[in-house]
């Protein structure tokens, strides 16, 4: 039994003066030496005990992997975490690790869990950068023959692209439909470079590329072609358009200048990089003292990109602290870096100045109950007392619905009351040979069970592809 | 990839035409609906309306108004490439027999809509009128550019009365709509006088259809910058509309926010890009 350290191995980040003034990464990830330190934090728990494994949505074989870092093996590393979960480098930063793998670690009982994520990161970013990933995926060109079959894939979220990479190497043909100028849904339009720098992402498209998967963007599918078309051509097609329509308050003053969606405001700082106007054509307009309302990784986001826009930021939350959804990591760096908390807060009017810009939020201010809801967390109630939040700009962030285009089109596509796809345990919907997962099927959710679910419908598909062949 | 330009010429000292190979719009293309191009890798997603889509090209009409559509007309010329191109976006208009329709309009998107719209609606066996507004003799486009063709009655008019009726497509419909029976109208253009058209067939109970235009990003849903409030409720403008029923429409702060959103930081990028085009001798 190898020795009990209770903390973890700290992993470097950028000083909170300097990062506030840039979109470069707040966290600087392990080097070697430091990831084999936190590394032999890990008491290797039998495979099929070891809770962490339990607590990640994909089931990836952690302490198979951990010893492998352990004795310097990076590239059997990869190989582990490729079994079951394709983009490391991007879950490795982006999961919400507290309350899955990391959540469930046994060290975490008496102390620090293990940095599972980071070490995840770090087997990915090191691979990438000293051409072991390249090796690995030399392995698999072999089986890119394209003659299986076509595949579409509607949307280039983590769902998409993990199910036509996996489909690819099995052997088909895939195409990926994305109605933007640039795929990759969520990571590319949503989740800031201090968080997930581009460069990562532009990495796995280039490697989707060389497994032979083609990206067709400026195409909405409903629209610019059908999913009647699509079923023509291809023999089976996978949804993963996510659940990118933001929810707005429906309370006076919604149409009010300066108040954002955060899908709005981050579309214009990530996608368009409205932060290097006039460099970049596309504009942002913020003032000097920003309201955010919500308190999920999308809030978090706004709040720390307002922020690094020269913005005093509060967000302003309706539930109390320990409700919050965002990452714990993200709410860390939010506070370091000077976000201001509001909480038991529930907008109820925007005010505008004489020219419709807005000036100020009304709240209503909230009080919690014992009782819980479904989802767990604490019932609030209004009191009945109001208080003004001063907001010369205002960034909605209270959830996201599916879009409606590809169903208000394919009308044989059953939803769900939220607008979420209708899926059976083969992640196939109500059209026969249409399968769909990820934001589009659960909602808002997270990047690893999207691509989990694109990894299931991948194998799905491949069975009903054989199964329609054997038949024909 | 790349999207190629195929034509461009001037209409008048204002706007311009340009026409793009974009095969995978053009094939599905409908009356009402829109289209959204970037220039280059650092441009703006730009949403346009569709004067034609015929082999396999989409025609538009293009105000120089700000920094985008100033260096499509200075810098890009048949043969480039525009970096992004996409749609069809937002609803068709139901294309019908109405009987009597009319298309209005008094400004560059609405006389390219004033076109496509006719044109389709005539297929359909309406009788089509036409009124298009320019401000004066020196700004009407060219003939073949303009509604003529598709319309059965057709009206030109100038603010100026330099050339065809003196006055506005306002006055037009007024009198239209006292002397005659008009089934339905449909109008694009500047957003003022879609309010005002509103206004004036209301008390008629004519229905009336109008391109709500608002400052979009994606053109897609997923963001709301084009939420507008119809019927008290919020709608997006690029996924609902652009075509509302324009009694509906809460037209105050759609004007609004189509004019003063982003207006600093235009005019600013207009100005810097006037200066690189008056550096290089351009103007
Ligand atoms: C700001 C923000 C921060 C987040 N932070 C985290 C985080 O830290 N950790 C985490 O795990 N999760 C996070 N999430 C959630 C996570 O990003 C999503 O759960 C995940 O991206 C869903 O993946 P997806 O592939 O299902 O859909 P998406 O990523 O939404 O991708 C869908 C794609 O489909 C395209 N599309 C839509 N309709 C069509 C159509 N009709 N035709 C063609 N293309 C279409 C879209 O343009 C988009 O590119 C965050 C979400 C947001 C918005
Ligand atoms: C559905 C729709 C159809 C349109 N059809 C036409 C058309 O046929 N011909 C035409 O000349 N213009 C049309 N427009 C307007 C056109 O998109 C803007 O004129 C263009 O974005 C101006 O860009 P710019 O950089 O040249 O000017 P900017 O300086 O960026 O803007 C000048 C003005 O254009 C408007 N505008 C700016 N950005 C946008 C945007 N992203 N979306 C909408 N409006 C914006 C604002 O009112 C702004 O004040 C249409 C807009 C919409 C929404
Ligand atoms: S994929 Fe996410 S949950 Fe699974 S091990 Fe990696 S970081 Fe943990
Ligand atoms: S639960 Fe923790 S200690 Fe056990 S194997 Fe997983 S990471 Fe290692
Ligand atoms: S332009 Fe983004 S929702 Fe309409």
């Amino acid at each position: 039994m190898p020795k009990l350290i209770k903390e973890r191995v700290p992993t470097p980040e950028r000083p909170v003066e300097e990062r506030v003034k840039d979109f470069g990464e707040v966290n600087l990830g392990y080097t070697f030496e430091l990831a084999v330190k936190e590394a032999e934090r890990c008491l290797q728990c039998p495979e099929n005990y070891a809770p962490c494994i339990k607590g990640c949505p994909v089931h990836i074989n952690i302490p198979a992997f951990i010893a492998k870092i352990k004795e310097g093996d990076i590239k059997g590393a990869l190989r582990i975490i490729w079994n079951d979960n394709t983009l490391p480098a991007i879950t490795g930063r982006v999961c919400p690790q507290e309350d899955q793998c990391e959540g469930a670690c046994v060290v975490g009982k008496v102390g620090d869990a293990v940095n599972i994520g980071k070490l995840e990161r770090f087997v990915a970013d090191y691979a990438r950068k000293h051409g072991i990933e390249e090796e690995l995926l030399c392995e698999f060109e072999e089986t890119c023959t394209g003659e299986r079959g076509k595949v579409a894939v509607v949307g280039a979220g983590p769902a998409g692209l993990t199910c036509a990479g996996e489909l690819a190497k099995m052997g088909y043909k895939v195409t990926i439909f994305e109605a933007l100028h640039k795929p990759g849904g969520v990571l590319i339009y949503g989740i800031p470079e201090f968080r997930l720098p581009k460069e990562i992402l532009d990495h796995e498209l280039a490697k989707l590329k060389r497994l032979g998967v083609e990206v067709k963007t400026d195409h909405v599918v409903g629209k610019t072609v059908t999913l009647e078309e699509l079923l023509e051509e291809y023999d089976a097609v996978f949804i993963g358009t996510g659940a990118g329509t933001p929810k707005l308050l429906n309370i006076p003053g919604i149409l009010l200048d300066r108040i954002y969606s955060a899908n709005e405001f981050l579309t214009r700082i990530n996608l368009m990089k409205a932060y290097e106007f006039p460099e970049y054509d596309t504009p942002i307009s913020i003032g000097k003292k920003t309201v955010v309302i919500g308190a999920g990784n999308t809030a978090m986001d706004a709040a720390r990109s307002a922020l690094r826009l020269g913005s005093e930021v509060t967000i302003a939350y309706r539930r109390g602290r320990e409700d919050m959804t965002a990452r714990a990591e993200e709410i860390q760096h939010a506070e370091e870096e000077g976000v201001k908390f509001e909480f038991f807060l529930n907008p109820v009017e925007f005010i505008g100045d004489e020219n419709g810009r807005v000036k100020a939020v009304k709240f209503e201010k909230m009080r919690p109950l014992e009782e819980r809801d479904a989802r767990g967390k604490r019932k609030i109630v209004g009191t009945g007392e109001y208080v003004t939040l001063e907001a010369d700009t205002v960034i909605i962030a209270i959830g996201l619905e599916p879009n409606k285009i590809i169903t208000e089109e394919a009308r044989g596509l059953k939803t769900n009351p939220n607008g979420t796809l209708v899926v059976d345990e083969n992640l196939m919907t109500s059209i026969p040979g249409v399968f769909a997962g990820g934001d589009a099927i659960r909602g808002e959710a997270t990047v690893i069970l999207a691509m989990g679910d694109g990894k299931r419908a991948a194998k799905a598909i491949d069975e009903y592809i054989r199964s329609k062949k054997a038949s024909a | 990839m790349g999207y190629r330009i195929t034509a461009k010429e001037d209409l008048s000292p204002i706007d311009y035409f340009v026409e793009v190979e974009a095969p995978h719009v053009a094939k599905t293309w409908k009356p009402g609906q829109f289209v959204v191009f970037i220039l280059h890798e650092r441009g703006e997603r730009i949403p346009m309306s569709v004067y034609k889509a015929e082999n396999g090209r989409i025609g538009m009409f293009i105000r120089k108004l700000g920094k985008t559509s100033m260096q499509l007309y200075y810098e890009y010329n048949p043969g480039d490439e525009l970096w992004s191109f996409v749609g069809p976006l937002g609803k068709p208009i139901k294309v019908k027999n109405y009987g009597r329709v009319a298309f209005v309009s008094d400004a560059v998107c609405g006389q390219a809509e004033n076109y496509a719209t006719l044109k389709a609606m005539r297929e359909a066996g309406n009788h089509t009128i036409s009124v298009q507004t320019f401000e004066d003799r020196e700004r009407v486009y060219p003939e073949k550019f303009l509604a003529r063709e598709v319309a059965d009655e057709y009206y030109l008019t100038t603010l100026d009365g330099s050339v065809g009726l003196k006055g506005h497509y306002l006055d037009v419909v007024k009198e239209l709509i006292e002397k005659d029976k008009v089934d339905v109208i449909f109008a694009g253009g500047k957003l003022g006088s879609l309010a005002k058209l509103a206004e004036l067939t209301r008390p008629y109970g004519i229905p009336t259809y109008a391109t709500v235009r608002q400052i979009m990003v994606d053109g897609t849903g997923m963001c709301g910058s084009c939420r507008v409030l119809y019927d008290g409720e919020v709608k997006f403008a690029c996924r609902d509309g652009p075509v509302f029923d324009a009694h509906k429409i809460d037209w105050e702060d759609a004007i609004r926010r189509n004019a003063e959103r982003f207006a600093e930081q235009e005019r600013l990028a207009k100005e810097r890009y006037l200066e690189y085009l008056r550096a290089k001798g351009v103007i």
